[in-house]
């Protein structure tokens, strides 16, 4: 336990604080990445490739270059390093299998549908479309690897020349085998995800220009403005030469973790000097960005006559797509996660991850831990079934405690709240409503899940954080935080209010710069509450400690009597006080600053090791929820409605509530999403989901009013002891929706997503078996 | 060509090319970015304006077809400074996180606190089913249209009666409502 | 993406318009509230040479005459969706028009425009037929009519020739003691339809049907009318086995294709579990009017 200890009355922490992005955001006053725009900009369109899987014999630019209004048009042999390394930016060298690469533009052979080919920079957008059609592109179509089962086969083309066989992480925990044999029960199924977008509702896009100083500098909706890092070496030029800014980020959920648009914006403003704007379309997003990954995970599941599992065989298989981006390391997660919040004895994990020519997947919310929530918890409900036990009692008899280890070695330190949060969400349960028509069928289901927050240990991962008084008396938090929508901002000024006193719309907050505020890493992983979060804790802290010895002097008392309040420092309870003002002066005059830096960093680990009988921790921790939910179905139709959602997790402490249960309600939302009717279609590869018409995200009619559990164990590596609740509630949607469709039809579907097309069907089936029987 | 028409109360003067939508004409001719453009393809919402009163995805409108015509946007419903009720529930809900669909929302909500088609929880997700939000889980929207529905029932000029155009051909809807 | 270049014509008069569309170099097109033909352009699905804006038109307005309705091609879907006096008159194209993309579609679309894209999912297509008529289209050589039967030819195609615009639809009203079903299954609110359909019921004394009219849409190249099963229908009382044989009715009478995103199996299942249940809502609000 790393967590620090408060005292109890706090200020704002844990307070449902209006945040200070929202009034500019509802205002429409809020300048998003392409809202900016700067004099005699140019504007930057992409061509990409129409074949998922070609050899480029001709690239012509001539035509489209001769166009009115058309400045220059890019191929790989522009680019000065035409190559995009995928690797945890200077933070370790021990990255291996995690290290990968891509094109900036497609150089000679396109691997996916939608790879940009060329880059056209041209004085307005439309000029930027015409030259599009231009380019004349020659293509050889290659064979095309469509499924991860076929990329494997020895016989399949080969996406790169490393094989098909992108990343695998295998382990054995126990004899698995010797397990199962000797099991009273075994269940064995598959289960199948799909392949889904972010389908945030702002589109990649960034503005950029090379500043005064030479320094390039790009303003764009990324969550990671250490790409900057990046940028420089494609351009081939010093690190602190360019510049990253991202202002507050229209959601991001893992899809504007890699690059889009900043290494573009980069070669242009590089190569023409000019600045530039470069914006993509939803189309483009939604054919050409990386996707969640589709995995097939095949289960086996043991367990003694009382319901006590000793055994677990799993293999997952997950569709990379065409690069490898993060691909290893999500796996890595669904490796760690894949026994679920569950002990076992005897488990055995094979995880693979492939190239194919769909479009290339990575990060999104959940990040590999969730797609292995629909196995596990599939396998719990099976079980249930056999054993003829509640399937929340099964789940009790067999949760992760504190001091237990999951399969690959990591220690859980924590306190493992999840027999309570059954308690409480099923306390807030109604009794299942009666169908609302006839040949309707209403079903209930639940589902728990474990999700990491922070990055994997051997990282080395750090937080830093400036916070600074001004002269009159108001406070300034530099840190260069990506905003996404989270409340990313919002929430480290709740914290530095707290420690410091200072009224929270007295406190301004500079986010998201690479050059002018103190890095913090990336908004990602659901690591930056944990842990922008702690090194603004740790900076207020420090900082009061700093003023407090000062003030201590000045009130005559001793520096853990000086309390800080709203305009300054007091001591009992008001009765002598300094105006923050009168302080600052009085600390200018013994030479004590008012501002400090402060560094936070992560526990550390032992690298993994390409090695089977590799063990230890690989997350700082882990954040645990529940979640039921209530579903009618059509059983003419096959349509499923979500009547009633209760989700619940320990988050350890709120500090803003209100943010908190956005977060479980917008994961919940965009998880119901993910079992019911999201799905990127692609026909040989090619990506047929080219519009929001098609790529069919919840609206407010298929989301039910969801009732949030939200659970305080005041255990938590976060400041003031919060987990991390980014990404968590992600998970359990589609194995409680799975498990309430079951309860209703009697069928048991395991392909996501449970489209009224194959509930229909198995609603049939089983009907039809009824009737053979009958 | 050149496009004329009335933005926020302010005569307006663009000049654009005919195949410019209403929604680029007012980002990239007039400045005004506060409607987003989500999708382009009338799906998301978050380009919602009010034409002539009425809310319109100012992606699926031709610029030309707006000549003469009264564009309403977010960054116009504030009075003196003071948020329009909606957007002032909206930040207490909690309702607006990453904000890129919020302007959208609030036109949408306005507009069927207008209509009385806001009535019910369940009215109020039906009016807000052409706009996507991908980080709130909608609820506390919905509870900010509900709150703004409340509030104006009891205001003075309460404007949450059904409203029809009338019959066909009659004049449009009267100016919008954008509270009190 | 956003539309291409094109030529823009504003037409003040029905002559300027269908001169403007007939004389046109290139592909024309009419637009009125353009909510599928401007969205259509910007993902690069259309992009016509000339564009005619007939928005000025007076083709607004509804009238009354000899059982039937007339509505100017501009009536948006909103009128029909909000109007007391339409939801009256023709309660199945109010409840149909519900269902028509989101608010700020139906605020602007237009009946006109609807029919003349024909979109094979079109809700107001299957309306349309449900009532029949006669459509009312303008040319060169003045106006001529098209029953409404024979309206729509193929995918997104109609009888609509090139220089022709549609200017009115002229819906058959049915006879006292007719009830309306509209029934539509999608994959999600604001979706297309998967499929729909679009019932009018008329009942004898007795509470049998007299006469039923049922189309569907999303199930073929075009909105369809399912006339086997409007026959079953007659003299019926819409109840117990006759309701298997028009759901098998309709799954034979419709043409759905397998597409990337539902299979054509699935969409005649739905169509028929549409038609079913919106006769069933025809049948009984017929009889309850009859009450």
């Amino acid at each position: 336990m790393s967590g620090v200890e408060v005292k109890p009355g706090r200020r704002v922490v844990g307070s449902d604080l209006a945040r200070h992005d929202a009034i500019e955001k509802v205002a429409g006053r809020t300048v998003y990445a392409a809202d900016f725009a700067l004099p005699g900009m140019l504007h930057a369109r992409l061509k990409r490739s129409d074949y998922a899987h070609a050899k480029l014999t001709r690239v012509d630019t001539t035509a489209a270059e001769a166009l009115d209004g058309v400045v220059a048009v890019y191929t790989a042999a522009d680019v000065p390093r035409n190559t995009v390394w995928v690797d945890v930016p200077g933070q370790t060298l021990e990255v291996g299998a995690l290290k990968a690469r891509s094109n900036v533009l497609a150089d000679g052979v396109v691997r996916y549908h939608g790879e940009p080919i060329a880059l056209v920079a041209a004085e307005s957008d439309d000029a930027a479309l015409a030259a599009l059609d231009a380019i004349e592109v020659d293509y050889e179509p290659l064979p095309v690897v469509d499924d991860a089962e076929r990329a494997l086969d020895p016989e399949a083309p080969q996406i790169h020349e490393s094989g098909n066989l992108l990343a695998h992480w295998e382990l054995e925990e126990g004899d698995a085998e010797a397990g199962i044999a000797s099991a009273a029960a075994v269940v064995e199924d598959e289960y199948r995800t799909q392949f889904i977008d972010h389908a945030y509702l702002e589109p990649e896009a960034g503005v950029s220009w090379r500043d005064t100083d030479g320094v390039i500098t790009i303003r764009a909706a990324t969550q990671v403005v250490e790409h900057f890092r990046d940028v420089a070496r494609i351009l081939d030029l010093p690190d602190n030469k360019v510049r990253l800014i991202t202002p507050y980020v229209g959601g991001g959920f893992g899809g504007k973790e890699d690059m889009t648009v900043e290494p573009y914006l980069g070669i242009v403003v590089a190569l023409t000097g000019r600045p530039a704007r470069m914006v993509w379309s939803r189309q483009e997003s939604l054919q050409a960005r990386q996707n969640r990954h589709a995995v097939r995970m095949r289960y086996r599941t043991g367990a003694d006559a009382d319901g006590r599992l000793v055994a677990m065989d799993v293999d997952i298989l997950s569709d990379g797509g065409a690069y490898a981006l993060l691909s290893a390391l999500v796996l890595l997660y669904s490796t760690t996660c894949a026994a679920g919040p569950y002990r076992c004895p005897n488990v055995r994990i094979r995880a693979r991850t492939v190239y194919t020519n769909h479009t290339p997947c990575s990060a999104m919310r959940g990040f590999g831990g969730m797609q292995v929530a629909l196995g596990y918890e599939g396998q719990m409900d099976r079980l249930a079934a056999e054993l003829g036990v509640d399937p929340l009692e099964l789940r009790r008899r067999n949760f992760v405690e504190r001091g237990d280890t999951l399969p690959i070695g990591q220690p859980l330190e924590t306190t493992v709240e999840l027999p309570a949060l059954i308690e409480a969400v099923t306390e807030r349960l109604e009794p299942p409503p009666e169908p609302s028509a006839p040949r309707r069928a209403v079903g209930r289901g639940f589902a728990c899940n474990l999700q990491p927050y922070g990055r994997c240990v051997w990282l080395n991962d750090w937080s830093s954080a400036w916070i600074g008084f001004e002269l009159d008396g108001t406070l300034v938090i530099r840190i260069a935080v990506p905003d996404i929508g989270g409340g990313q901002a919002s929430s480290l000024i709740q914290i530095a209010s707290e420690v410091l006193g200072v009224a929270p719309e007295r406190i301004t907050i500079h986010i998201g710069d690479s050059a002018l505020n103190p890095l913090t890493g990336t908004t990602t992983a659901t690591r930056q509450l944990y842990m922008s979060g702690n090194a603004v804790l740790k900076a207020a802290r420090d900082l009061r400690e700093q003023l407090a010895g000062v003030a201590a002097e000045l009130l005559e008392v001793e520096p853990e009597q000086v309390e800080f309040g709203a305009e300054g420092v007091s001591v009992a309870g008001g009765e002598r006080s300094l105006e923050f003002r009168e302080l600052l002066a009085a600390c200018a005059s013994v030479d004590v600053s008012w501002h400090v830096h402060a560094t936070y960093r992560a526990p550390k680990g032992v690298p993994w090791q390409a090695d089977e009988s590799w063990r230890g921790r690989v997350f700082p921790d882990f954040t645990y929820g529940c979640h039921a939910a209530d579903v009618e179905v059509d059983l003419d139709s096959g349509q499923t409605r979500v009547l009633r959602y209760v989700a619940g997790h320990d988050v350890g402490q709120t500090i803003n509530p209100q943010s908190v249960e956005g977060q479980i309600e917008g994961g919940v939302a965009m998880g119901l999403g993910y079992a019911l009717s999201e799905r990127l279609v692609f026909d040989e590869a090619q990506n047929l989901t080219g519009s929001f018409a098609q790529y069919l995200i919840p609206t407010a009619v298929e989301v039910p009013e969801i009732d949030t559990v939200v659970l305080e164990s005041g255990e938590g590596m976060g400041p003031f002891n919060a987990r991390g609740i980014g990404e968590p509630p992600i998970g359990p949607p589609a194995p409680a929706v799975a498990a309430a469709i079951r309860d209703a039809i009697g069928a048991r579907l395991t392909e996501l997503p449970f489209t009224p097309e194959r509930v229909a069907a198995a609603v049939r089936a089983r009907e039809e078996d009824a009737d053979a029987e009958g | 060509m050149t496009v004329r028409f009335t933005l926020n109360g302010e005569p307006q003067r663009c000049e654009v090319p005919p195949h410019w939508t209403l929604l680029r004409m007012l980002r990239d001719a007039a400045g005004h970015t506060d409607a987003k453009h989500g999708c382009g393809e009338g799906v998301c919402g978050a380009c919602a304006v009010f034409l002539d009163g009425i809310a319109v995805n100012s992606c699926s409108v031709l610029a030309p077809q707006v000549e003469g015509a009264t564009v309403e946007t977010v960054g116009g419903l504030d009075r003196d400074g003071d948020l329009h009720p909606l957007q002032a529930e909206l930040v207490a809900s909690g309702g607006v996180q990453c904000g890129f669909c919020t302007p959208g929302m609030v036109i949408s909500g306005i507009e069927a606190v207008r209509l009385g088609a806001a009535g019910s929880e369940a009215e109020i997700r039906h009016s807000l089913a052409g706009n996507l939000c991908r980080c709130t889980g909608y609820g506390k929207i919905v509870a900010a249209v509900g709150a703004y529905r409340d509030g104006e029932a009891t205001g003075v000029d309460g404007d949450g009666v059904r409203t029809t155009d009338g019959a066909p051909g009659a004049a449009p809807a009267p100016e919008v409502g954008i509270g009190p | 993406m956003y539309p291409r270049p094109f030529e823009y014509v504003r037409a003040e008069t029905v002559d300027e318009a269908t001169e403007a569309l007939a004389s046109a170099g290139g592909e024309a097109r009419a637009i009125a509230g353009g909510q599928s033909l401007v969205p259509m352009m910007s993902l690069g699905l259309a992009s016509p040479d000339v564009l005619v804006d007939i928005g000025p038109l007076p083709l607004a307005g509804s009238e009354r005459a000899n059982g039937s309705l007339a509505l100017g091609a501009l009536t948006r879907h909103r009128e029909l969706e909000r109007s007391d006096e339409l939801a009256e008159q023709v309660p199945l194209a109010a409840e149909a028009a519900r269902y028509i993309g989101n608010p700020r579609v139906r605020n602007r679309g237009t009946l006109g425009g609807s029919l003349s894209h024909a979109d094979p999912a079109s809700e107001l297509g299957a309306v349309a037929l449900a009532y029949g008529g006669e459509v009312v289209i303008a040319g060169a050589e003045g106006e001529r009519r098209v029953a409404i039967d024979d309206f729509f030819e193929g995918f997104f195609a109609t009888a609509v020739g090139s220089g022709e615009l549609l200017t009115r639809v002229e819906l058959e009203l049915p006879p006292p003691g007719t009830g309306h079903g509209f029934c539509e299954i999608a994959n999600r609110a604001d979706d297309f339809a998967t499929a729909a359909a679009a019932v009018l019921v008329t009942v004898h004394d007795g509470g049998a049907c007299a006469e039923a009219r049922l189309a569907l849409a999303g199930v073929a190249d075009r909105p369809l009318r399912c006339e086997p099963a409007e026959r079953l229908c007659r003299g019926e009382t819409l109840e117990g086995e006759v309701l298997d044989a028009i759901a098998r009715a309709v799954v034979e009478t419709a043409e759905p294709e397998d597409d990337a995103f539902v299979s054509a199996d699935y969409r005649g299942r739905a169509a028929a579990v549409c038609a079913i249940r919106a006769l069933g809502d025809a049948a009984r609000r017929a009889r309850e009017g009859q009450e």
